[in-house]
């Protein structure tokens, strides 16, 4: 679906004359002759616009009524007064219909200070109220949830925070009851209102109805300053304004970027700014002193890193974690490459993949963007749960549905939380994203007239997935429009066979025409925050920085964690990752940490991995703290600036890193965060000539700008001849394992207060037809294991799950799924 | 004497069955339009001057011409809500005579294309559900509800949708929200139904009596039924007479008739001793009318050009025996208690007037109040989302016009009537405590 | 000098309605939050499934069948209990929170348990006219507390010519006399048919002109 065109008409208003885009609405046309029409329910955030407050009342010629300006579009040679004795005594009789139970409350209100309804009353009102009745009274603040308080007193019933649940998070639990004045905002039977956006509606609400509970009372709008930034939390990096006052951050609101994130936050985005000033966080070197890690000075900590690390030389491993930044990631393969000597180092967690698959898969052709999914004729997500692994694309994908009637596919093991939104639902076996593949390129095959049925019958039955889902699917994604958008999980080239997952991947691709397409294409959600900002930076084993070819390919991460166990490495540096929290194969990483000499790690808080193996602890700057730039999944640059300065004694890790190097003899010539930019945007060709000024606040595609022909091509983008992969083992009576990291599962929520209760525990996710067989029921207790390991969990049934799998959490600091070794596990009651 | 069109029949034994009903020449209409082309059922509709019965008086036959031509989903909705204070007119007519309204639906709904049709019953009118109910299954057995009917190649569904109670569901717009399954709340204008409507496609809906109307106007043709009422008001009109009359019930009138003669000469009129004060000429939520208004015509015109409204052809009468006041805060209440409460002004303007009125009632007002009450009516209307809260606004703004010295004197004696009480007996602690009370 | 803070709960309930159970209530935090029900974990009985399916299958979505879903719920349950809602819920697809949502905008469903006969007497302002506010007292006395009555004072119900009238279990009966009221009263508690002589379903037309004719 092609985006609208915009046209511009000339109307007139207040007797000036304003250009404005065509079919916007009145309020935001009359902007452009800078007329502000007063509004409460109007956010087009919101999608169309209800009509319910009556503030945006004005006069059109040629109307007899008064018309509410925020839904009548503007058109050409319109005559609209906002300034007439009949506007101001609508807008009069609002104010004071709407102050009629309001308490007026503000000095001790949240809100006071940067209050809409203040700012309307002020402005608009008639400055009096006939109302001498005595006003409603009730018990205040009441909790919405452990996050949101709820003082429904001040609430003037504009719509706002039900609308954003139901129209754009649909998850429809917070809701008007009753009806006439006794209208009020509750949900469902006093059940709390937790929903991954639900912290969105403190920032809709006009009034101080709805309030943050960590906010409260903290500040008021004279004593704070708001920072721009981005949330690094996950890969979707949505723009944050923090709100600081004397050196904390009290509060993280959205900072509206259409490309981005559409102007909203989740949960995790909104409230995990905590984490930056609890006791739990490390803001002070330390060292392992008998056993034990113990503060010391800086000085010692780098002078002990420096030299065991110039012991080790060439046998160190580094693996960054998803959070680092571009220029900390360059700088980290430098320190390893250049100064150590090694080739180790990683920042993929699934394995390797070739240097040409990278090429070919983060080529600019290839590249679909945020906004694309929106526009888009049809969207197929594959193997990623967007809610968890980039949430704030989850509400783009709904309001694609919503509002451009996207055809939507959704291809996971997982039931996903899109599936009631989805057109079509296909489900293959956790890990069989290869065959899958395989069987959705020969299907479409079979659609454009090729004779292969019976190679979709194999290849999906392969992937446990039903070959009619599969020709379905190849149909849809056929037959929808030309724009098609793949949004795919990082995990579909995960694992051993990864590479032939992202070939077929690519297969898939190219049959579909997606490449060279603007308005179609791949989007990848990586495993960390700035995976493909890493990858590009040269944190790959054979990569250098610009996915440039190096000398000697190095160990990835499994194959770092092995030689490591197998003393082939000595020492291990860790930036930002706990390899028994982040990556798979717990067992493996936790010999890899027994065995090493030496472990650095550069990190916030201290996870089961750092506490037990780290020799040096760094502490990490916050995301806070941070300068630097991340990279977004369509290949947007954006800017991290500190909103304030370091905590306790913590450094900038650009500063340690090039610290450390100078202590071994090499100076990386680093004196300033900007020029750790400078010398990564000088070894990418492909951004050349970016400078911060340039990204400024809202950020840069690279694969828009001219220097993007300096991507290197790679030999070949496919179509690749492609081996079937070998079929699932036979269950034999256990079930398939398959694993997922909820948006929860994060060490800043687990030490941030406000968010304590969402950190999860493990479940053990069954279909009713499996549990029934194993005489399971929810809520009971078992332990799912394999080869030796297992681990314990509570058993929950889900309806849509598939028969035959059992899906585990991972990333939790107990019982975490990375402990077991699939494919097959056995369930039992414990 | 009016020629009876709708009543016709009205009490003849078993007409709600079928089978009396065609004995009585029923599903004629049907089949005659059946062989009729779309736009010729149109222009017989827009020939006949019929207007809607429902209380906007809207043309019929315009409103099914704005209905798109081609193949897109459509729908025909029967607005049955009948909750308008005075109103039971659809009540009768759905009672006895369940397959004029049927056959009114088909004849409109393959006029204007559409596939799936709905009654929207009130919840209330239990016994009206069920012989409808039957009604449908009777007319589907026949196959005039269906695929292909009669061999017309137009094919439709007709389903009751019963609602659970909620004045604001007649309006138009939501009751297609409350169709849909949601909180009754209207719908902003445009778009119009004609055009998005039911489940977002062009919808035409109309009141019980209208759509009951159109077989009559197919078999008699349009310009004949034209003949009837007045030039713009044609046609007969159920009109339901309640209050202080000693015949209340429902009356088929030409359009025109003067209104004494109904109030009067068929309802028979105020009961011994009394007589009217002031009279509601189209539902609680028009401007009241004075005795002095009692020779107007009866049609749409004449009761526009009086101030007020036809509305849906419910007259209420009081008489000298009750207080205005008594009347006006009714009828707030009864708005304050169906708003939907989407829009402010009348979420709070009903709400603010009734507490207004119940210190005018209760003798803490002061005739000032009088001027903030008038002046929150003039607040209201206009700018609310539907009308509901001008149908509020309008009728109690007209009471308090006509009437002013005697909410006056009422805030005076009820005044006169507390002083006297509480010097003589309440000790200012109750008095507190009673503020907050 | 201390001020004692005002005490909301000691703000009594105005007649007038300025105070609706629920505005003062506070979630329940140790709840969970109360998503679409999983038909996994969720028992429909099987004939409440049947009904709501077959409302179901009039609309051309599913969200139509909410109003007749919840009436299924009230008829089986007495009012719409927050299991009843889950288990509609279950079977529409949709949050129990929208439907409650919806439930509470409707009069005629009740969301806090009542009594299984229902008395709806109007007070609009035609049967206010002829008495009805009396009528409404009176049958509130005589029903007393007893715990098997809902007796509700109802907007107009569409039957002013019987004014004072009031819907006895659904059917209507009117005009009722005070008099009349303790036999009416004794019927709904015998199970037997409400005043059968002022029932409207025998009423005839008054139109005289229709009268005439047949
Ligand atoms: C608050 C309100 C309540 C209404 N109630 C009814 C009603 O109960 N029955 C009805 O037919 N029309 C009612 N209407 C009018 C409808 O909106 C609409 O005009 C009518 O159904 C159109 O049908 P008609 O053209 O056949 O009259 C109401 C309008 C408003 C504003
Ligand atoms: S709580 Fe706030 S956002 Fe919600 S309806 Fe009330 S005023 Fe609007
Ligand atoms: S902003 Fe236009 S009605 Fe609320």
């Amino acid at each position: 679906m092609p985006r609208p065109e915009t046209r511009m008409v000339t109307l007139s208003i207040d007797g000036r004359e304003v250009t404005a885009p065509e079919n916007v609405m009145l309020v935001d046309g009359a902007k452009y002759g800078d007329v502000e029409i007063p509004v409460f329910c109007y956010e087009p955030k919101l999608g169309a616009p209800v009509g319910a407050c009556r503030m945006c009342l004005v006069e059109i010629e040629g109307i007899p009524k008064l018309q509410t300006a925020c839904s009548t579009p503007v058109k050409d040679g319109m005559v609209v007064h906002t300034q007439t004795a009949r506007v101001h005594a609508a807008q009069e009789a609002i104010v004071e219909f709407l102050l009629i139970n309001h308490p007026l409350d503000c000095p001790v209100c949240d809100k006071g200070g940067e209050c809409p309804l203040q700012d309307i009353s002020f402005g608009w009102g008639g400055g009096r109220s006939r109302f001498i009745e005595p006003k409603r009274h009730f018990q205040k603040p009441l909790a919405l949830s452990p996050l949101i308080a709820i003082d429904r007193e001040r609430c003037i019933l504009c719509y706002r925070c039900v609308r954003f649940s139901q129209e754009i998070a649909e998850d429809y639990q917070l809701v008007l009851q009753e009806r006439a004045a006794h209208t009020f905002v509750a949900t469902f039977d006093g059940h709390p209102y937790v929903a991954p956006f639900s912290g969105n509606i403190i920032e809709l609400c006009p009034v101080g109805a709805l309030t943050s509970q960590p906010y409260r009372f903290r500040a008021r709008p004279w004593d704070i300053e708001g920072s721009g930034s981005v949330c690094t939390l996950c890969p979707a990096q949505c723009n944050v304004n923090f709100t600081v006052r004397d050196e904390r951050v009290l509060r993280v609101l959205a900072r509206d970027h259409a490309e981005v994130d559409d102007g909203w936050l989740c949960d995790k985005g909104r409230f995990a700014y905590q984490a930056v000033h609890v006791d739990e966080r490390i803001t002070r070197p330390m060292i392992r002193d008998g056993g034990e890690l113990r503060p010391v000075s800086w000085e010692r900590a780098l002078e002990h890193a420096a030299s065991a690390l110039g012991r080790a030389q060439a046998r160190v491993g580094a693996i960054a974690g998803g959070e680092t930044t571009n220029e900390e990631g360059f700088l980290l393969q430098r320190l390893v490459r250049e100064v150590l000597l090694s080739n180790d180092v990683d920042s993929r967690a699934g394995g390797s993949l070739s240097l040409d698959l990278h090429r070919a898969l983060g080529a600019p052709a290839a590249q679909a963007t945020v906004s694309d999914l929106e526009f888009a004729d049809a969207v197929l997500v594959l193997d990623c749960e967007p809610v968890d692994d980039a949430p704030i694309l989850d509400l783009r994908i709904r309001k694609g549905v919503r509002r451009r009637r996207v055809e939507l596919a959704v291809a996971t093991s997982r039931p996903s939380s899109l599936d009631p939104n989805a057109r079509l639902r296909v489900r293959f076996a956790p890990g069989c994203a290869e065959a899958f593949l395989l069987a959705l390129e020969a299907a479409i095959g079979t659609a454009a007239g090729e004779p292969r049925r019976e190679e979709v019958a194999r290849l999906a039955q392969a992937a446990g997935a039903d070959a009619g889902a599969v020709h379905a699917l190849a149909d849809l994604l056929t037959t929808s429009g030309d724009d098609v958008v793949v949004l795919w999980g990082e995990r579909v080239t995960g694992g051993e066979r990864g590479e032939y997952a992202g070939r077929a991947l690519l297969n898939v691709a190219g049959r579909l025409g997606l490449r060279d397409r603007d308005g179609a294409g791949l989007l990848c959600v990586p495993a960390g925050t700035n995976g493909r900002g890493l990858a590009e930076a040269g944190v790959l084993p054979n990569a250098g920085p610009g996915l440039s070819e190096v000398e000697e390919a190095g160990r990835d991460a499994a194959g770092i964690a092995a030689a490591v166990a197998a003393g082939d490495l000595v020492a291990l540096y860790l930036l930002h990752t706990d390899p028994l929290r982040d990556l798979p194969n717990r067992g493996a990483w936790e010999a890899a940490l027994d065995r090493a000499s030496l472990v650095v790690a550069h990190a916030a808080f201290l996870t089961e991995g750092i506490r037990a193996h780290a020799d040096v602890v760094f502490p990490a700057e916050s995301y806070a703290e941070k300068e630097g730039t991340v990279t977004h999944p369509d290949g947007r640059l954006q800017r991290l600036r500190p909103a304030i300065g370091h905590q306790g004694e913590t450094r900038a890790e650009w500063q340690v890193l090039a610290e450390l190097a100078r202590r071994l003899g090499r100076d990386l010539g680093v004196h300033t965060g900007p020029m750790a930019t400078d010398q990564l945007v000088a070894a990418v060709p492909f951004y050349a000539g970016i400078t911060l000024d340039e990204l400024g606040g809202k950020g840069l595609r690279w694969p828009a700008r001219e220097a993007a022909s300096a991507f290197p091509a790679p030999a070949t983008a496919g179509p690749f001849e492609l081996e079937p992969p070998a079929p699932a083992p036979a269950p034999n009576g256990r079930l398939r394992l398959g694993t997922f990291r909820s948006i929860w599962a994060a060490p800043e929520v687990e030490v941030s207060p406000a968010l304590k209760f969402l950190h999860p525990r493990q479940r053990a996710e069954l279909s009713p037809a499996d549990a029934q067989r194993l005489k399971l029921f929810p809520g009971d207790r078992v332990t799912v294991g394999s080869d030796g390991h297992s681990v314990s969990a509570i058993v929950a049934l889900r309806d849509g799950a598939p028969e035959g799998t059992v899906f585990l959490e991972t990333a939790i600091p107990e019982d975490s799924a990375s402990l077991l070794e699939g494919p097959l596990v056995e369930v039992r009651k414990a | 004497m009016t020629q009876l069109i709708l009543f016709k029949d009205i009490d003849e034994p078993g007409l709600a069955t079928l089978e009396v009903y065609q004995r009585r020449g029923g599903y004629e209409g049907m089949r005659k339009a059946l062989g009729m082309s779309r736009d010729q059922l149109i222009a017989e509709l827009e020939a006949s001057g019929l207007r809607g019965r429902g209380g906007a008086g809207f043309s019929m036959g315009k409103k099914a011409s704005f209905i798109p031509k081609g193949t897109m989903d459509k729908y025909l909705v029967c607005n049955a809500d009948e909750s308008e204070p005075g109103t039971f007119k659809d009540r009768e007519l759905m009672q006895k005579c369940p397959h004029m309204l049927i056959e009114g639906m088909i004849i409109a709904a393959y006029a204007v294309g559409a596939n799936r049709a709905f009654i929207y019953i009130r919840g209330e009118y239990e016994l009206q559900a069920q012989i409808l109910e039957r009604a449908l299954e009777e007319a589907r057995g026949q196959g005039y509800i269906g695929e292909d009917i009669l061999g017309s190649g137009h094919s439709m569904t007709l389903w009751l949708h019963r609602g659970a109670g909620a004045y604001i569901c007649g309006e138009e717009t939501a009751l297609l929200d409350s169709l849909e399954g949601k909180r009754g709340n209207p719908r902003l204008k445009p778009p119009f139904p004609a055009n998005q409507g039911l489940f977002q496609g062009p919808t035409l809906i109309n009141n019980v009596e209208t759509l009951a109307t159109v077989p009559h106007i197919i078999r008699m043709g349009g310009e004949e039924y034209a003949k009837l009422g007045t030039p713009g008001s044609t046609g007969t009109k159920l009109v339901s007479v309640s209050g202080n009359v000693r015949n209340p019930g429902n009356f088929e009138i030409e359009l025109g008739t003067p209104a004494r003669e109904i109030i009067y000469g068929l309802a028979g009129g105020p009961h011994e001793g009394r007589e009217v004060k002031f009279w509601f000429p189209g539902g609680s939520s028009s401007p009241v009318l004075l005795p002095k208004d009692l020779d107007l015509p009866y049609d749409f015109d004449s009761m526009a050009k009086a101030g007020s409204m036809l509305g849906s052809g419910a007259i209420i009468v009081i008489d000298d025996a009750n207080s205005v006041v008594d009347v006006a805060l009714k009828t707030a209440k009864f708005y304050r208690h169906e708003s939907c409460g989407k829009c402010t002004p009348c979420r709070e303007g009903t709400n603010w007037t009734v507490r207004m009125l119940e210190r005018i009632d209760s003798g803490e007002a002061t005739p000032m109040d009088l001027d903030i009450m008038a002046s929150v009516q003039e607040q209201i209307i206009g700018n609310c989302l539907c009308v509901l809260g001008d149908a509020m606004a309008m009728p109690v703004g007209s009471m308090i016009a006509k009437f002013r010295e005697e909410f006056e004197a009422h805030i005076e004696a009820a005044r006169e009537r507390n002083d006297a009480l509480t010097t003589a007996v309440a000790p200012p602690e109750a008095l507190i405590q009673g503020a907050v009370a | 000098m201390t001020i004692d803070p005002i005490d909301p709960r000691r703000v009594p309930r105005f007649d007038h309605g300025s105070r609706v159970p629920g505005w003062d209530e506070a979630v329940d935090l140790t709840k969970d939050p109360a998503e679409v029900p999983d038909p996994a974990t969720t028992p429909v009985p099987d004939d409440l499934r049947a009904a709501i399916e077959a409302h179901i299958a009039k609309y051309p979505e599913r969200r139509s069948a909410t109003v007749p879903a919840l009436r299924e719920v009230q008829e089986r349950y007495g009012w719409c209990t927050p299991e009843g809602i889950e288990q509609a819920a279950c079977v529409l697809r949709l949050t129990p929170a929208y439907l409650i949502s919806v439930a509470t905008f409707y009069d005629m469903l009740e969301t806090r348990p009542v009594g299984r006969n229902t008395i709806y007497v109007c007070t609009n302002i035609s049967c206010s006219l002829c008495g009805a506010d009396e009528l409404y007292t009176t049958v509130r006395d005589e029903v007393g507390d007893d715990p098997e009555f809902n007796v509700r004072s109802f907007e107009c119900l569409g039957a002013c010519d019987i004014a004072p009238m009031a819907s006895v279990n659904g059917t209507y009966v009117g005009p009722i006399s005070l008099d009349e009221v303790p036999t009416l009263v004794q019927q709904v508690r015998d199970g037997a048919e409400p005043l059968p002589d002022k029932q409207l379903a025998r009423r005839r037309s008054v139109d005289p002109n229709a009268a005439s004719r047949s």
